[in-house]
């Protein structure tokens, strides 16, 4: 990862590498944490069974979804590959969970 | 694993554990002491006898609150054990007629609706005290803030605990070889071996602790399933917590039958012990009696009720068996709290808490050994340097100092003082405060060998005192075979006493002669008296 590498560069190097950093804060933090909500809606809305039941497991497995999402934050080659997967993994559970409301509604 | 994951994945352990590790070591510290919630109740209230006729004391509290409450809107009795210091009962009077009445939790258990109930069966008198209930409330609310703010906090603390557990084993190269490294007097070396022996012994606790937290707290920290299907939670609430149809009041009174019967019959139906009793409309011919399994009986914390007509005993309706998933959460929640866990499962509970804390502890320490050596000018240390060392001076030895300070508290505060349960909380951040002060102006070895020492001492000296000024010190429960309340006397005997020889350390520790080779212009890469002295702690707990 770039931020821990010792190499002093040039002071455009440094803004890059603060960037870099700021954009996998935002993954992990603000951004890790929507994925994870809407995940768990995603799932909530999707898994088999009884509505309270599916709820119940959708929201506990939002949990290991939110670390797992930091984690990519960080791992990630850049900060704007961290930010862009996430931003379109937390669209398709959104897209599944706008779709899946249209169709049936909400109890 | 690649390197460079397990680089990105490093920093990120370090960043995750460092930005909230003070608030995690008190919340963990707090959790750790909670799992002997009941036994410090008691401990906390040395008035008052051991129960050993839970059906006597249950006796008392239905008399009691016939004669006090007899046509309250409801009753609640925390069914009595060896373990409780007594019978907590509570009851809400009926409402004012004109008055609004408030939701499901409408009537607020005013301090006036309240009392406990002693081993004979007679309302007690003891001391006031949050007892145990303290840590067990402080774990997840905080203190001197609202409660939605502590509970937000302390779940950003657990995600971020969550994060660095799982990033700190993928840091971990050789999880099994260094398990089994411990090298002493080797300055950080020595602190990175005490961080991976509590992290890796317990880990599969730390995890365990870490999910289960969040998952208490789920409710509030991730609503968004619930959104997603439910546009009226009411109904998944119902749901999942299913009770029985609340009965009108019928006008008719009516005695109500002895409780002590259909809490016999509900332990026989739930093949284990009760843990409460609610009575709705205890005078009225519609009464009901719901009995609700003990948390200690079972896994999960949602235990089973069951619910009986007032008047006659007759058996109404049962808590329907709950569904994979909700017992899958109440089970979690279960393992968080280990109400489960008998004596031994307990102690396993409290060791690994122990763990959990010093790897917190440990790992908030080796943060500053490991930068402490590359400063480029140890005299001045740059700010960010300066207030992690003070904030972990400041926390690790100032948030024990205030708990031996509220335990001499609960035993030296007069007993007819004002607010004197709030009094015994304050000692605890009044002492806090004063080893912040400490912190601030005594040099950093100074620092740790003054807080550490003074804690020992007063956590060492409690038992001494019980023997010679309260009612049940250590030969007199050990005589009786009392171990919950001698466990704790001993308990604090063996942290003052190791508490005590780490300061010694600290205090009589100098470093190592230099090495010239590792020599650096200015004085030098091996400063940290207090660092390494404070490796001290590691071996001795």
């Amino acid at each position: 990862m770039t931020a821990t590498t010792g190499s002093k560069g040039t002071a455009a190097d440094a803004w890059k590498r603060r960037g870099d950093m700021t954009l996998r804060i935002v993954a992990a933090v603000p951004l890790g944490y929507a994925v994870a909500s809407l995940w768990a809606m995603a799932l909530a809305r999707l898994l088999p069974g009884d509505r309270a039941e599916a709820t119940v497991a959708a929201t506990l497995v939002a949990f290991a979804l939110c670390a797992g999402a930091a984690m990519w934050a960080f791992a990630a080659r850049s900060g704007w590959r961290a930010f862009w997967t996430l931003v379109v993994a937390g669209a398709i559970a959104g897209g599944l969970t706008w779709l899946s409301i249209m169709g049936s509604g909400r109890l | 694993m690649s390197k460079s994951f397990r680089q990105s994945q490093s920093f990120l352990h370090t960043w995750s554990g460092l930005l909230l590790g003070w608030v995690l070591f008190v919340i963990f510290m707090a959790g750790t002491i909670a799992f002997w919630r009941e036994g410090l109740n008691r401990w906390m209230r040395p008035e008052l006898d051991r129960i050993e006729q839970p059906y006597t004391v249950l006796g008392g509290a239905q008399r009691f609150l016939q004669g006090k409450a007899a046509d309250a809107k409801s009753w609640y009795i925390a069914m009595p054990s060896d373990k409780s210091a007594g019978a907590q009962v509570y009851w809400q009077p009926q409402p004012e007629p004109g008055k609004e009445r408030g939701g499901r939790r409408g009537g607020r258990r005013s301090r006036e609706n309240q009392a406990l109930i002693g081993a004979d069966g007679l309302p007690a008198v003891a001391r006031e005290t949050r007892g145990g209930d303290f840590f067990y409330r402080f774990h997840f609310d905080l203190h001197y803030m609202p409660v939605i703010w502590a509970r937000w906090l302390v779940g950003v603390a657990a995600m971020a605990m969550l994060v660095a557990i799982l990033s700190g084993i993928v840091t971990h190269k050789k999880i099994f070889k260094d398990f089994f490294t411990l090298r002493r007097g080797k300055g950080q070396r020595s602190w990175l071996d005490g961080h991976n022996a509590t992290a890796v012994l317990a880990l599969p606790f730390h995890l365990m602790i870490t999910y289960t937290g969040l998952v208490t707290l789920m409710a509030m920290l991730m609503p968004w399933a619930v959104v997603a299907n439910y546009a009226d939670t009411e109904k998944l609430y119902d749901r999942l917590f299913p009770h029985v149809e609340e009965q009108a009041r019928s006008g008719t009174r009516a005695p109500l039958i002895d409780l002590g019967r259909v809490v016999r019959n509900a332990e026989q139906r739930l093949g284990g012990p009760a843990g409460s009793i609610n009575v709705s409309e205890p005078g009225d011919a519609a009464a009901t009696i719901t009995v609700t399994g003990a948390p200690s009986a079972m896994l999960s914390s949602r235990a089973p009720s069951l619910t009986y007509r007032g008047t006659d005993g007759a058996f109404v309706w049962e808590t329907p068996a709950p569904g994979g998933a909700s017992v899958t959460a109440g089970a979690m929640i279960g393992l968080h709290a280990g109400r489960f866990a008998d004596y031994g499962m307990r102690w396993l509970y409290f060791l690994c808490g122990i763990g959990g804390t010093l790897m917190v502890a440990s790992g908030l320490v080796l943060w500053i050994v490991k930068r402490r050596e590359k400063l480029p000018d140890p005299a001045r240390p740059h700010f960010g340097f300066r207030l992690v060392e003070w904030l972990n001076i400041a926390v690790i030895g100032g948030f024990p100092l205030g708990v031996a300070a509220m335990l001499w508290a609960n035993r030296l505060l007069p007993m007819a003082m004002k607010d004197r349960a709030e009094w015994e909380i304050h000692a605890l951040f009044i002492a806090w405060g004063v080893a912040l002060g400490i912190a601030s102006v005594l040099r950093s070895g100074r620092a740790w060998t003054v807080l550490l020492g003074a804690t020992g001492a007063l956590l060492a000296t409690i038992p001494v005192y019980n023997v010679l000024a309260a009612p049940r010190g250590l030969p007199a429960t050990l005589l009786q075979g009392d171990y919950l309340l001698a466990g704790i006397d001993l308990a604090l005997m063996t942290f003052g006493a190791s508490l005590l020889a780490t300061a010694r350390r600290v205090a009589t520790y100098r470093p190592a002669a230099k090495r010239p080779r590792k020599r650096v212009p200015g004085g030098g890469a091996q400063a940290p008296v207090s660092s390494s002295g404070l490796h001290a702690m590691e071996p001795a707990e």
